[in-house]
């Protein structure tokens, strides 16, 4: 087979996403990764739910759900729960994921299901043209919080970890290549992996912009991190709740861990559900269960 | 019609249902009709829970109007049971739990048995009280004791240590004197009459499986619970199950799953369907085959958990926003539920369209003796594409057709890869919602889908998909109109109509959307209606108005929570039609 580039992956549909967006750096990091993995488009499904980031799928040239707002976890699960032999990939915005979505988020997680899910993290609703999200800082001005957000945000890496994931991570949309290396990551990880991208929203957002992360964003790696430590990767996740001047990206924490397919009696045989109905005979075998016969 | 009316009656925590079941089983074995059903409390211990079944020597098809012999474990189940006593029933109680003797009742006999003590006795503990009330009424039915005791050996095939003391209980029961008789007789048989005694939700399950359903999600919610509890005993048969965090996973799941190409099933009652209403309108848009369990209980809201209800037909019809095809179907008896949760599966994958199945408490725990074929189970997966249908480019998975229907890729076919999208689309599956919505030509375009989705619903009635309503006793003077589950006490009250000098008819729906609505109109047309049905509003009623512009005021409605009798609905046609 011919090596895939960038190319291959790209569609002939161009992004909708606003000049600077930072989801372009994502797009990027994403087909990216795919090279690296060699991942065969046909054999892949990107799933998303509804927000600037959920039409991601549309600039990719494998199969695509784009399902409704904060449902893309649960559609991507039963992608991968049906057809095990799939390369799923998940994909949405901080609303999707960490707001409406909140709820699949945490148990996706603690299923640990072989699903990548890549959250575009701007800290604003874009799509809707700027209200608060779940992950706007407190005092920011938006649409719907014209006197400043005054809820907590959320932590969306210590929740993670909090809920039982096995691959955290965090990358910022302005270095694509380093976040090309954790989407790769998490793909390769065997069971659920976050990565939950800084992508700065340059229409609605003038608060978390390439420069204000800019100056705060460092590399773990740099720092001689080991991310098989659960208690660090939580001091790490709760870094810039501490000190508003560090924003640490990079693997938070990975651990092995058996996947849901492995553990489920019917998945561990290890191919996808499948396709044919049974034959007569079996279904008359369940049916004697209920016989009024006494054998 | 004639048969035997049997009521078993305690608290949660007597094993009044094993004790249901178990005596279902012996009768069906035994040459008889069993028609059995559980009333129960949204309470885990104490309360009242009662079973009651009829068991005739014809085809049954309600628990009957009149209890014969009933077995009260406590005050409070003597005291519920005593109203639907039948003429000179015989109500056996625990005498020594009840001290209070029951007044004197012209119309029934009482018997004061020490259910407890003859258990304590018999080395059982009180929960064997219900195993004393099987022997007493094994030997009033006269059912041979041998049979009796295999019948306990089958019900406690997974307990096998409780099967001795289980049959001493039974024994002493069966030989404690009984001072009271059975004027009805039933004839006993040594052969079933039918093969299998199952209930809807039972049915339905094993139907899917027929069909190749090979993936299951719901959440817990009662009546539909026990369908997610089978798929998740079964998933051994290579179904795959998921117990999800709410209903809104469940069905974004079988979404998911169904994408893949696997036949994908979700379940739940109202509530849970409530949520699941975007999801639903996610599956008309992607053209996602899925088949949706709604087994309706008493709402609004949290209503009566474990009531039956038919307060969904409207809802299920319209949830969702926007216009999309589905189909609404409505089993009427345990066997439907197996043929239809199978065919659902054959429409959904024709149609590409989310298929919902309406079944309510009562169908889908109520049990009966039925003969089910797996033979006439047919298998029609719709149009899928192969790599040879791709011409030049991207595939178009949207692409428009006369009949509606674009052949689907799945995931994993080489270069058929396209996006299903929420967002109106073209073709291909390309979003028109974003820079192209309100320009001129994908304005046009937008009809052009839409109009190729809704084409679906002419299709599957041209193709003769959508049955149309059964008829029963053409040339009558009078009809009963109904839907789903209330189809089997209406067939029931035609034989009392008839005794009571009325010629009447059933004329009783299972496929509900779309409706062929002239083919309705033309059938319906110069016929007396009467409406017949568990809810407070008449729905079918107005489902019809709604398709052919004819308006059936004479209703039969009862929505208190208990499934409708054949004898209410005799009474409610009989007072419209003046013979009472």
């Amino acid at each position: 087979m011919d090596m895939l580039t960038q190319e291959s992956y790209k569609s002939d549909i161009k992004p909708i996403f606003c000049p600077g967006c930072g989801d372009y750096g994502v797009d990027a990091a994403l087909t990216k990764a795919f090279v690296d993995l060699q991942i065969d488009p046909d054999n892949t499904v990107v799933v998303s739910g509804i927000g600037c980031s959920s039409s991601l799928p549309h600039d990719l040239k494998t199969y695509g759900i784009h399902g409704i707002h904060g449902r893309a976890l649960p559609v991507a699960e039963g992608v991968k729960l049906a057809n095990r032999n799939l390369n799923v990939i998940a994909v949405g915005g901080d609303g999707d994921g960490y707001g409406i979505g909140a709820g699949h988020f945490v148990h996706a997680i603690r299923r640990n299901i072989d699903i990548t899910y890549i959250v575009m993290n701007n800290e604003i609703y874009g799509l809707t043209t700027g209200q608060a999200s779940p992950t706007s800082m407190i005092g920011q001005k938006t649409k719907s919080t014209p006197f400043g957000v005054i809820e907590r945000p959320i932590n969306p890496l210590a929740l993670a970890l909090a809920s039982g994931a096995t691959y955290v991570a965090r990358g910022f949309s302005g270095d694509p290549m380093h976040l090309a290396k954790l989407i790769g990551g998490g793909m390769k990880h065997a069971g659920f992996s976050l990565i939950d991208v800084q992508s700065p929203c340059v229409s609605f957002n003038k608060l978390n912009t390439y420069d204000w992360f800019r100056k705060r964003v460092y590399k773990l790696e740099d720092s001689g991190y080991n991310p098989n430590d659960i208690m660090k990767a939580y001091e790490k996740a709760l870094e810039f709740d501490m000190d508003p001047n560090k924003f640490p990206i990079g693997v938070f924490y990975e651990t092995t861990s058996p996947e849901y397919e492995d553990l489920d009696v019917t998945l561990k045989a290890g191919t996808a559900v499948g396709w044919n109905a049974p034959k007569k005979e079996e279904v008359a075998n369940v049916l004697n269960e209920y016989t009024t016969e006494y054998a | 019609m004639e048969g035997i009316s049997i009521r078993i009656s305690g608290a949660n925590g007597d094993g009044i249902e094993s004790a249901g079941a178990l005596l279902s089983q012996l009768l069906a074995h035994n040459g008889l009709y069993v028609f059995g059903f559980r009333g129960y409390q949204s309470v885990i211990r104490g309360g009242l829970v009662w079973y009651q079944l009829k068991a005739s020597n014809s085809r049954v098809y309600s628990i009957g109007n009149g209890v014969d012999v009933f077995v009260a474990l406590t005050m409070d189940a003597l005291a519920a049971g005593l109203s639907n006593m039948g003429e000179n029933g015989i109500v056996i109680y625990d005498s020594t739990v009840i001290k209070t003797t029951p007044a004197a009742n012209a119309k029934v006999q009482f018997v004061g048995v020490p259910l407890m003590e003859i258990a304590l006795k018999s080395g059982g503990s009180f929960i064997y009280r219900n195993s004393v009330a099987i022997g007493i009424i094994g030997k009033l039915l006269g059912i041979d004791e041998k049979t009796i005791d295999i019948a306990v050996g089958k019900a406690f095939k997974r307990k096998p240590e409780e099967i001795e003391t289980n049959m001493k209980v039974v024994n002493s029961g069966y030989d404690f004197p009984i001072n009271a008789k059975l004027e009805k007789k039933l004839a006993i048989g040594n052969a079933p009459l039918e093969k299998y005694l199952l209930n809807g939700n039972s049915a339905i399950a094993i139907g899917a499986y027929a069909a190749g359903c090979k993936f299951y999600a719901a959440y817990p919610m009662t009546p539909a619970s026990s369908i997610m509890e089978w798929f998740a005993l079964h998933e051994p048969l290579g179904i795959f199950f998921k117990q999800t965090e709410d209903e809104i996973a469940a069905i974004n799941m079988t979404i998911g799953a169904a994408s893949t190409g696997a036949r994908a099933m979700c379940g739940t009652s109202g509530g849970g369907f409530s949520l699941m209403v975007e999801a639903l309108g996610l599956a008309g848009m992607l053209e996602v085959p899925i088949v949706v369990v709604e087994s309706q209980r008493s709402g609004p809201s949290t209503g009566l958990p474990t009531k039956t209800e038919q307060g969904d037909l409207l809802f299920a019809i319209h949830a969702s926003q926007g216009e999309f095809p589905r189909i609404v179907l409505a089993p009427r008896s345990i066997e439907e539920c197996f043929y239809m949760t199978a065919e659902a599966f054959n429409l959904a994958d024709r149609y590409q369209c989310p298929v919902i199945l309406m079944v309510d408490l009562f169908m889908s725990e109520h049990s009966e003796s039925v003969d089910i074929d797996p033979e006439k189970v047919a298998e029609e997966r719709g149009e899928i594409a192969a790599a040879s249908d791709q011409q030049t480019g991207r595939f178009m998975r949207y692409k428009i057709t006369d009949r509606g229907v674009s052949p689907r890729s799945l995931p994993g076919s080489k270069g058929l890869a396209f996006v299903a999208s929420s967002d109106e689309h073209d073709e291909y599956g390309s979003l028109i919602s974003d820079v192209l919505a309100g320009i001129p030509k994908y304005v046009e375009l937008r009809k052009k889908m839409h109009d190729k989705r809704m084409r679906k619903l002419d299709t599957m009635l041209d193709d003769g998909a959508i049955g149309m309503p059964t008829v029963v006793n053409d040339g009558a003077d009078v009809f009963m109109l109904t839907f789903g589950s209330t189809t089997e006490s209406a067939t029931e009250a035609l034989e009392l109509l008839k005794s009571r000098g009325i010629n009447a008819g059933l004329i009783s729906f299972a496929y509900l959307h779309p409706m062929p609505s002239d083919r309705v109109k033309k059938l319906l047309e110069g016929k007396r209606l009467i409406d017949v049905e568990c809810n407070a509003t008449g729905q079918l009623a107005k489902l019809i108005a709604m398709n052919t512009g004819m308006v059936v005021r004479d209703k039969v409605l009862k929505y208190d929570g208990e499934a409708i009798t054949s004898r209410e609905i005799a009474d409610g046609i009989a007072n419209y039609v003046g013979k009472v």
